[in-house]
């Protein structure tokens, strides 16, 4: 060792020495960031742990929904009109999608569809939660079903579930009557949390009128999955099995029903059939018409507006929402009331020569030859203008009305549809307040036989029908069974009923409703043929038809003697009710009493 | 010789501990099976090379230092450039059955080489080229890590350095420096190194909630298996993070989390003080050590495992970045394991011979 060695040597101690001051430090403040990170784990540990161990649960933790089965639809007969189908639907949660684009173009190749189309019916999720699974297709065939559930690694997005879809097996027959479904709006589930994303509600029909009752209660499976949402195993943590919905009898009868829609085909108009002695409902059939199974799988938006956009608005039910003038129909409440009132004498006589001139216009019958002297029964019969015009004039409107409203017209039948309308009994009082127009003594003549501002739903017609036919009574129909509420005596003396009702039976069987008779049962009724160019300036004009064509009533019951059914056939712009309606009246009566007879 | 039987047994006894704790998690985790035989195995080689590495004389070490950094170095090179990939990483050098990181490698081989240049920094005639030369020596392996790319690695470089550096002493101005080198680093591997993914990983740090089902996802899950833990934790096998595979990575980089879940806080807190006894040991050692370099040598070792201890733990439960960091120790995997036994027979080795005049 030499100096230098030696003088390196205690150079290094001191080196040595700074080191081991400078390391200590450094190793304090090495103790200092120890001391932060074991804070941090005290903190979300021990103050924050409770909170964690929630998430951890959750993480682990899914509640999976399980569906009602939505009750079934019966008509009177027990047979079944709406049921559930076996049906494989795809779901996407969207959150778990890395690139929604590219699923969605998947999807679209599997299932032979268009992604836009896909992308478009996402939209209607806008608001829903991204780990929301949410529908995306229905009825998958089998092949698909297997595609998708081979690349569930890659596209962990898609969930195939089996579940039901509702079947309309009668299609377009019952579609008014019934409704259809679709899914609860974001709003819709705002408000009732029972719903879920895919849930179906009733839109319109039955379908909505008993939409809690046939929905059920949904109920709910706890399980544990792992961190792709797999299933861990089959054993359920909790579970709350679903109520199915109940089943809804109705009224309807769906021989009647069939027949009702067959007969109207690819006419505009409504057929209303009911028993006029409590008011049930046997048919109701609206044309067009639509099919109902197409929304339950959730139309497509080209499908959606052919339909809501298409000129005779098919999803309109004619039988209660939509009003016609009554034309000569409505001779029956003039009859009544003139009876009732005494200002009418069953024998009074007057004379018809085709036109007559009242407050200085000129008044056509009808029958432009003239009917000649008619007491009311022969009026009736050959629905005669000119008689009632003039009976009409002695009237005035105020007992007009009194009756038409007496008996059912200018205000909702109160059938269990929320959507129906109340139609239009003109007074003086109602024109003030409605049109800011004095009531013209000329309009009363237009009342008198049906036109003028009146306005009634084929539905209503039928009510007034019953009244006759069952001796003077108010029904209030219905298509729910059990739904029969007491018919309301509407104080009518019975002579008076009994002649108007005979007088109808007189209209089919030598008047202007004979081609409603038949060999099978006997019937009562009255035709009607509305103008609607005269009615032009009380009507919207996008609901004024581009064909000024009459409109065709008929309104009839049977069998004379102990009426079981009315049946009123209404064809929009379908020409004269004696030529066109009545003949279909006959067919749904020989169906009612031919194929089975009523006891 | 009492006190120096003492400081390397519980050294050694406490990285021992570890290592079974980290068996313990490993099979709890329950991962296909193999994981724990595999891990006993790099546990036993382990022992193995500690036991070699304190037999070997650090003077020799560090005497041939820039040769072993050379070779380390072009090691590095040869995978970065050539190497097997492997989850994306270009890292590990086929050996027979047993892959080996030269990144691993390479850490020892830097510590070696800068504790040699620092000590000669403190003598009276210091070799020329200064902090420059330091931090180079430093800068090269962290770049070709950052390209593998192991952003994590290379990061852990930067406390040994530190470290080193501080305890050598440096004038305010150098430190300056240092942090000016450091941070230009920095912006270098961001704007070359890093690749897309990386710096998402970073951003999602600072807004975890931005993207729930990317890093973001890793972030919060890990956070909630370590609060789920609460005081005492679920128990054996009971983690339900990691088990239903909520957790990434549940053997590796968050087997901390794992522990954090099954045995709560009180599992943390005794694994955080066999850390501090490993370490404070450790520090025992460098305090001891009879050579500025020997001590040197020791503070970048230990350096070295304390940034991936406090890494780590700090990312398990949300404090810093994910990446790819394992705890020594416990983490499964054989290089890195190997590693961290290196380091410790180095320092048994250095206590070994702290009384032993030249």
């Amino acid at each position: 060792m030499n100096l230098e060695s030696h003088g390196h040597e205690h150079s290094a101690d001191r080196v040595l020495l700074l080191m081991a001051t400078r390391l200590k430090w450094f190793v304090g403040s090495l103790a200092v960031v120890f001391a932060v990170i074991l804070g941090s784990y005290w903190y979300y540990q021990v103050v924050r742990g409770e909170h964690y161990g929630r998430l951890a649960e959750n993480n682990r933790l899914r509640i999976l929904r399980l569906d009602a089965p939505r009750g079934l639809i019966y008509d009177h007969t027990g047979q079944l009109l709406a049921e559930n189908t076996p049906t494989f639907r795809l779901l996407i949660v969207r959150g778990r999608s890395a690139d929604l684009e590219k699923s969605l173009a998947f999807a679209a190749d599997i299932l032979g569809s268009d992604r836009k189309d896909l992308e478009r019916s996402l939209e209607r999720y806008r608001g829903v939660g991204s780990d929301v699974p949410v529908l995306l297709a229905e009825e998958l065939e089998l092949n698909q079903v297997a595609r998708f559930e081979v690349s569930i690694l890659e596209h962990p997005e898609f969930e195939v579930s089996a579940s039901r879809r509702r079947l309309y097996r009668h299609s377009d027959q019952t579609a008014h009557l019934l409704g259809y479904l679709s899914e609860p709006t974001a709003a819709e589930q705002d408000r009732d949390p029972t719903l879920a994303a895919a849930d179906m509600i009733g839109r319109s029909g039955v379908e909505r009128l008993r939409d809690r009752t046939l929905r059920g209660t949904a109920g709910e499976r706890t399980v544990v999955v792992d961190s792709r949402g797999r299933l861990v195993s089959e054993e359920d943590v909790d579970r709350l099995d679903a109520v199915p919905g109940e089943s809804v009898h109705l009224t309807v009868d769906l021989r009647l029903q069939q027949e009702a829609q067959s007969l109207l085909g690819d006419k505009v108009g409504a057929i209303v059939a009911l028993d006029p002695r409590d008011g049930a409902v046997r048919a109701m059939a609206s044309s067009p018409s639509f099919d109902p199974n197409g929304f339950a799988g959730r139309l497509n938006q080209e499908d959606w507006e052919r339909i809501v956009g298409a000129p005779n608005r098919p999803l309109q039910n004619r039988a209660i929402q939509n009003t016609y003038p009554p034309g000569s129909v409505f001779k029956i409440v003039m009859a009544v009331a003139g009876l009732a009132e005494g200002l009418i004498h069953p024998e009074e006589r007057i004379w018809c020569g085709g036109a007559t001139r009242i407050y200085d216009r000129r008044w056509r019958c009808w029958q432009s030859r003239g009917h000649g002297r008619l007491n009311l029964r022969g009026a009736l019969q050959h629905s005669c203008d000119i008689y009632f015009y003039r009976q009409g004039m002695k009237m005035g409107i105020e007992t007009i009305a009194r009756h038409a409203r007496r008996l059912g017209l200018g205000e909702p039948t109160g059938i269990e549809f929320p959507s129906e309308r109340e139609g239009l009994v003109p007074d003086a009082e109602w024109s003030l307040t409605s049109r800011g127009l004095p009531w013209y003594p000329g309009e009363t003549v237009s009342v008198a036989i049906g036109q003028g501002p009146l306005l009634t739903t084929p539905l209503q017609v039928a009510v007034m029908t019953a009244a006759v036919a069952n001796g003077g009574f108010l029904v209030r129909p219905y298509v729910l069974a059990g739904g029969a509420r007491r018919p309301e005596p509407i104080g009518l003396d019975a002579g008076v009923v009994a002649f108007v009702a005979d007088a109808l039976a007189n209209v089919v069987e030598t008047g202007t409703g004979r081609s409603a008779r038949n060999p099978v049962v006997t019937v009562a009724g009255k035709t009607g043929t509305a103008q609607v160019i005269a009615q032009a300036t009380w009507t919207r004009s996008e609901d004024l038809p581009s064909e000024h064509a009459d409109h065709a009533w008929f309104t009839s019951y049977a069998p004379v003697a102990a009426p079981e059914l009315v049946v009123v056939v209404f064809l929009e712009h379908g020409g004269r009710g004696s030529e066109v309606a009545a003949p279909l009246a006959r067919r749904m009566h020989e169906s009612y009493f031919g194929a089975s007879p009523q006891t | 010789m009492r006190r120096l039987r003492t400081v390397s047994w519980q050294l050694a006894g406490s990285a021992l501990a570890l290592s079974m704790v980290g068996l313990v998690l490993i099979s709890s985790a329950e991962l296909t099976a193999g994981y724990v035989s595999r891990q006993s195995l790099w546990i036993a080689l382990g022992v193995v090379v500690m036991l070699i590495a304190a037999l070997v004389d650090y003077t020799v070490l560090l005497r041939y230092a820039i040769w072993i950094y050379v070779v380390a170095v072009l090691a590095l090179a040869a995978v970065t450039f050539f190497g097997h990939e492997a989850g994306g990483a270009r890292s590990w050098i086929g050996i027979g059955g047993l892959g080996g990181q030269p990144s691993d490698f390479c850490k020892i081989a830097t510590v070696l080489l800068l504790a040699r240049r620092l000590a000669d920094s403190q003598a009276p005639v210091p070799p020329r080229g200064g902090l420059w030369v330091t931090v180079a020596i430093c800068a090269l392996p962290v770049l070709l890590i950052a390209r593998q790319p192991d952003l994590g690695g290379a990061l852990m470089f930067v406390p040994a350095l530190a470290a080193m550096t501080a305890v050598t002493g440096v004038s305010l101005r150098s430190a300056l420096v240092a942090v000016g080198a450091a941070l230009a680093l920095v912006a270098g591997l961001w704007v070359f190194a890093l690749q897309d993914y990386q710096k998402e990983r970073v951003l999602s740090y600072f807004q975890p909630q931005a993207d729930p089902l990317g890093s973001g996802y890793q972030v919060r899950q890990s956070r909630i298996a370590v609060g789920s833990g609460q005081a005492l934790g679920k128990g054996y096998g009971e983690g339900t993070q990691s088990k239903l595979r909520f957790l990434p990575t549940p053997h590796t980089d968050f087997v901390f989390a794992v522990l954090a879940e099954e045995y709560g806080f009180a599992g943390v807190t005794l694994v955080m003080a066999l850390f501090l006894l490993y370490l404070g040991n450790g520090v025992r050692i460098a305090l001891a050590a009879r050579d500025p370099a020997g001590l040197l040598l020791v503070v970048g070792l230990l350096a070295f495992l304390a940034g991936y201890v406090l890494y780590n733990t700090a990312m398990v439960v949300g404090l810093l970045p994910i990446t790819g960091i394992p705890l020594p120790f416990l983490s499964y995997g054989g290089s890195f394991m190997l590693f961290c036994c290196a380091a410790t027979g180095l320092m048994i080795g250095l206590d070994l011979r702290r009384f032993v005049n030249i």
